[in-house]
């Protein structure tokens, strides 16, 4: 399945339909639709909010397939270069009083799905994620 | 789906129903400021309707724990759903569920 989002956060509610619908079709369990609607959101989020020097209208394309007990995922975006990997992990037993605000959403994919990728082509941004499912 | 409010003396609680993305995370920041102006010493963010948070929530969640912690005051979320318990769970969150509402295991 492809789908073209443009970079406007009211998009994420659309494509948070869609993954419900997908995950409807494929009989996905609750907890691995979640981790997908997640990993998407965590990562477009990023993209839409932080990825663009300018508010002209870009599309994100997004790549979806499943095969073999096997979820794979493929964003691409024109924003600025972007790896999400070279963020450092989080460390989630501090305590609530000295924790950073920041770093989670990449925490959040990390902690989603089994394989993550990322390469810079042609100008373009592209995070595989990879996922086996119940 | 609104948030809505039940406020008695200082103990407020608010329901965040469905999906808690950016834009309900900035509406629920809204709320607890206007908790706070209000005097409230309690604020329960109950999230038993709700499926989704994402990172912008827990940060308001945290942001707002801290400045009712620091002012002797409480800001914690009640009965979370299942989707709710995983996320923070996964996000080492656990400890802003209200004690008896934390999951056992």
């Amino acid at each position: 399945m492809n789908i073209s989002l443009r970079n406007d956060p009211v998009e994420l509610s659309r494509l948070a339909e869609i993954l419900e619908e997908f995950g409807r079709q494929h009989g996905l369990t609750q907890r691995d639709l979640l981790a997908l609607d997640l990993s998407l959101h965590e990562h477009l989020t990023n993209i839409i909010n932080y990825g663009y020097d300018n508010t002209k209208p870009r599309e994100i394309q997004i790549r979806l397939r499943l095969g073999d007990r096997l979820l794979h995922l493929e964003v691409e975006d024109d924003a600025r270069p972007f790896n999400p990997l070279e963020r450092p992990p989080i460390d989630t037993t501090v305590p609530l009083d000295q924790k950073p605000l920041g770093g989670l959403g990449i925490h959040i994919i990390r902690r989603s799905m089994d394989q993550l990728e990322y390469r810079r082509d042609g100008g373009r941004n592209i995070l595989t994620m990879r996922k086996r499912i119940a | 789906m609104p948030i809505t409010k039940i406020a008695s003396a200082d103990n407020w609680e608010l329901t965040v129903p469905g999906r808690i993305d950016g834009a309900v995370a900035n509406q629920l920041e809204i709320e607890i400021l206007g908790a706070m102006r209000a005097g409230a010493k309690e604020i329960f963010i109950n999230l038993s309707q709700a499926d989704f948070i994402c990172s912008a929530g827990i940060r308001v969640l945290l942001q707002y724990y801290r400045q009712m912690k620091n002012n002797q005051k409480v800001l914690l979320v009640t009965r979370p759903s299942p989707n709710i318990t995983s996320i923070l769970d996964m996000t080492g969150f656990i400890d802003l569920i209200v004690e008896g509402n934390r999951p056992t295991t």
